[in-house]
């Protein structure tokens, strides 16, 4: 029982950062823009939340205050929005090829972040660790950082943001026939610019949730791959918010099991590690119910 | 229009002659410097020069750069584009004379004082780590912009860039990331001497975040400048080569192929299993070990282009997820010995004892030597290796007329001979300095070559290969012309994967990652990532990836020094790296006839009218 109990938490907390990844890139993907970036916003919106706490600390001598993570939280939001624009003026405006785009983003992660910290810690792969992390949620027998109740709650919001408000309609025509919408008056170009964006603020918050919320440093190459995975649930949950919800829940409880299996003897850790990436590949080859992505995914508009 | 721009370019180069420093005649480990100024030289850690160093010249040449550069700016308001031309060709060489004398004089001063010193019995030169800086770089970039200017003043000066667009965007794109990286360090770091200074002017300040830009890039593209440094920068290009070849044979079967780093995985995991294992003996274990590498990789590869072909499965998703299953397998091999599988214990044989996650020991038969074991045996400079490639390149270009297939078998028996008969020339002593005999670039150097030519051979020399090209441009119009594409699909994907793969005989078979004949779970799988890179900054051609591959080999070799020398994490490689993709992305944001083909084609076709209409008036003119 209470195995079941530490692997349903263990669960909650390794889903978030996926789920709010996925409903990010649902945006994105949804408008049209092929979003393998996330990988990097994510790891970019880790570094700027845990530094600017870390900062935050430094500047006013330890100071615990409730605002401190909120602060963090929202730079990292911010920076993921901007590393988002990046990626959107790049393949919006120079229509550059949109998946080498987001590898230059995701190789840029890698190694940015370690400039910085070389010069705030003299270290390449670790901040300092932070006092003031993002606040617990009591759930009856366990706590979860505050950022897993709103990325659950935020499911049912962009769901009904995508498929009962005219922007989500818009979003949803700009993806699947660009020109169509166009004919109808919607500004294909601000559409996508706006889901880029955004996508990238939610993986800043999924960033934001890592370093601040889930640990209390940014370490180097810390997502993991929260990114591709994310994205693989993007595929997996058939691009839309309650597909992704189950994705990112089996994803994480993949992750949590292997966590669990650690030093067990039912599976070695590493193999249940790699259940996702093998069930994902299973429904793209179409074994598990077809995905099929948004139409005009990856083409750059023209006018 | 464009020229009007250069005025603005011309008064930019004025200012940084101002603020940069010209030349750096001495430096501390530090990084701290002398510098020299035409304005007055900069030197607030207060070093002491040597007497008798004479750099008077900096006022009158800096003199003369102004008097070169207003002249270009008037020129550029000649009403006729041929005088305008002249001019500026003429101001160009000017120029380009100037920096050649600048650095004469500096050198020469330089060697001089040095010279004196040891000749009076000094123990080491007192003027270290000089160089020429920003201020004279600058004088050379005007010129050759001037040079370029000119020719875009002529006709099908247009058509003349946009012909070499295919080097203009990856240069233009190095440039911009270069100076982004340059604002990157100057935003982080406090200029090179100034810092713990008071009282310091804002010149010395500007000119201190210039000495450190420049430093920073002297440094990294130092490797160049010396054997040893080649050494390490081919070493680190090798592994490079490979994954950039990988990439760039997706790309031209318009396949994308993120998976390099697991490929890479998989064949070094093959590589490993048949050094390790294969009861072979000495002279086949090699060439197996080596195919073994291509397999796992092709096998990897191979799996995601049938998945394409056979359910189209987007390949782009499904070679991220086998970068993640091969960590895995990796992971699972290595990292322990033991296992329990619903309770039962599985016992693996393949981690070595000891705390690492590694694996035994490559039997001596199936490694690769170190170059410098290939080019200097014994101290001796051999013959074998440079008569081979000679005769084997002489002999290609020499047969022409013959067929393809002859002519290769041909070249091939040279190259053995060549080889054979230089093995028993005698050789000229070549001491091997203990730097150099520490450098890890070894024999999968010569395998990359390989590698590099047969891609050549293969995609513009065959038949499938051109099939293969022609379904990575037009995949519709290949199959009306009866190409199969699921085929090829598959084909590209396992021959796309084989190349990744042999990056592993750098890894493991040549010991190329830390000196040991082992895989370890630390393979640094990522350069298939950096592969990307490569692949894109030599525009998928041969050259161009070898090139490319070896100016990230360099970078890499620079980042160790510049963190050793100024702290700047090496990671500053990578960040360059993500900018000159994102750069080369967006074409360099250069008019969209640079990345366009068929704008590209028609600014070249509206050159040639422009140059028939020409020819056709100077006739008539030339009839009257």
């Amino acid at each position: 029982m209470e195995i079941i109990v530490a692997l349903f938490f263990s669960t909650l907390r390794q889903a978030a950062p996926l789920l709010l990844t996925s409903l990010g890139g649902l945006f994105s993907e949804r408008s049209g823009v092929v979003n393998i970036a996330l990988e990097g916003m994510i790891l970019f919106g880790a570094a700027a939340a845990a530094i600017t706490v870390n900062r935050i600390e430094v500047a006013t001598g330890g100071l615990e205050a409730f605002w401190i993570p909120w602060v963090g939280l929202l730079v990292g939001a911010m920076v993921g929005g901007l590393v988002g624009l990046v990626h959107a003026i790049a393949s919006i405006k120079y229509r550059a090829d949109q998946i080498v785009s987001g590898t230059a983003i995701n190789i840029a992660a890698l190694g940015a972040p370690s400039i910085v910290l070389q010069v705030l810690y003299n270290n390449t792969s670790t901040s300092q660790e932070v006092k003031n992390r993002l606040p617990l949620v009591s759930l009856g027998s366990g706590d979860v950082s505050i950022l897993v109740l709103i990325a659950f709650l935020l499911v049912p919001i962009v769901w009904w943001v995508l498929f009962k408000t005219p922007w989500g309609l818009r979003l949803r025509a700009v993806g699947e026939h660009p020109e169509a919408a166009e004919t109808m008056g919607v500004n294909v170009i601000r559409m996508r610019y706006t889901a880029v964006v955004l996508s990238g603020v939610l993986a800043g918050i999924a960033g934001a949730y890592l370093s601040i919320g889930f640990l209390n440093q940014f370490i180097r190459a810390m997502s993991a791959g929260a990114g591709f995975i994310a994205l693989a649930a993007l595929i997996f949950g058939k691009w839309h918010p309650f597909g992704v919800l189950g994705a990112t829940l089996l994803f994480g409880f993949a992750q949590a099991l292997a966590i669990q299996l650690q030093g067990g003897d039912i599976l070695p850790a590493t193999i249940v590690q790699a259940l996702p990436f093998i069930l994902t590949m299973l429904v793209l080859a179409g074994f598990i119910g077809r995905s099929r992505p948004p139409a005009a995914v990856g083409k750059p508009y023209d006018k | 229009m464009g020229r009007y721009l250069f005025l603005i370019v011309g008064v930019l180069a004025l200012a940084l002659m101002v603020l940069s420093p010209w030349a750096i005649p001495m430096r501390e480990f530090d990084g701290t410097g002398y510098l020299l100024n035409p304005l007055g030289n900069m030197n607030p850690k207060g070093l002491t020069l040597p007497e008798g160093l004479d750099f008077s010249w900096l006022g009158w040449v800096f003199g003369v750069w102004v008097v070169l550069v207003l002249a270009a700016s008037a020129a550029l308001l000649l009403p006729n584009p041929e005088t305008r031309a002249r001019v500026l060709y003429l101001l160009g060489g000017l120029g380009l004379g100037l920096f050649a004398l600048e650095a004469w004089w500096f050198y020469q001063a330089i060697a001089a004082v040095n010279d004196s010193a040891l000749a009076a019995g000094a123990r080491r030169p007192p003027l270290r780590r000089f160089a020429l800086s920003l201020g004279a770089y600058t004088g050379l970039f005007y010129a050759l912009g001037l040079l370029l200017l000119a020719r875009m003043q002529l006709p099908g000066g247009l058509a003349f860039l946009v012909r070499f667009r295919g080097v203009v965007v990856p240069v233009v794109s190095l440039l911009l990331a270069v100076v982004v990286g340059a604002l990157v360090v100057a935003i982080l770091r406090p200029g090179l001497g100034t810092q713990g200074v008071e009282g310091l002017g804002l010149r010395e300040l500007v000119a201190g975040k210039l000495d450190l830009i420049t430093y920073t890039f002297q440094i990294l593209f130092s490797p160049i400048l010396n054997l040893t440094g080649i050494f390490t920068s081919l070493g680190f290009a090798t592994p490079l080569i490979f994954t950039g070849l990988a990439v760039a044979f997706g790309f031209r079967a318009g396949m994308f192929n993120i998976g390099a780093p697991g490929q890479l995985t998989i064949g070094a995991l093959f590589a490993m299993l048949a050094g390790v294992y294969l009861p072979l003996p000495g002279w086949l274990l090699l060439p197996v070990a080596i195919l073994a590498a291509a397999l796992g990789g092709a096998l990897w590869g191979g799996i995601v282009g049938w998945l394409k072909a056979r359910f189209g499965a987007n390949e782009v998703i499904n070679t991220i997820m086998m970068n993640y299953i091969a960590a895995s397998v990796l992971l699972f091999m290595l990292a322990a010995n033991e296992y329990r599988f619903f309770g039962q214990k599985v016992v693996l044989p393949f981690k070595a004892e000891g705390f690492e996650g590694r694996s035994e020991e490559i039997q001596e038969g199936a490694r690769i030597p170190l170059m410098i074991h290939i080019l200097f045996p014994n101290n001796t400079f051999s013959w074998a290796l440079p008569l081979a490639v000679l005769a084997g390149l002489g002999v290609y270009y020499g047969l022409r007329r013959l067929d393809l297939g002859r002519r290769l078998l041909i070249s091939l028996g040279a190259v053995v001979l060549g080889f054979v008969v230089g093995g028993f020339l005698p050789g000229f002593p070549f001491a091997v300095s203990s730097a150099l005999a520490s450098q890890l670039l070894n024999g999968s150097f010569l395998i990359a070559i390989l590698a590099l030519l047969f891609y050549n051979f293969y995609l513009f020399r065959t038949a499938a290969g051109y099939e293969l090209r022609a379904t990575g441009l037009a995949p519709k119009a290949a199959e009306y012309a009866g190409v199969n594409l699921r085929q090829k699909m598959i084909l590209a994907m396992v021959i796309s994967g084989a190349l990744a793969g042999l990056a592993a005989t750098h890894y493991v078979l040549g010991a190329g990652m830390d000196g040991t004949y082992r895989l370890k779970t630390a393979i640094p799988s990522s350069v298939g990532f950096d592969g990307i890179a490569v692949a894109l900054m030599g525009q998928n051609m041969p050259l161009g990836i070898f090139l490319s591959a070896t100016l990230f080999g360099v970078l890499l070799a620079g980042g160790v020094s510049l963190n050793a020398q100024l702290g700047i994490s090496n990671q500053i490689i990578q960040v360059l790296q993500a900018l000159i993709i994102l750069f080369i992305a967006v074409g360099g944001f250069l008019p969209r006839y640079f990345t366009d083909p068929l704008r590209a084609a028609q600014v070249e076709t509206e050159a040639k009218a422009e140059q028939e209409a020409r020819q056709a008036k100077s006739a008539a003119a030339a009839g009257d």
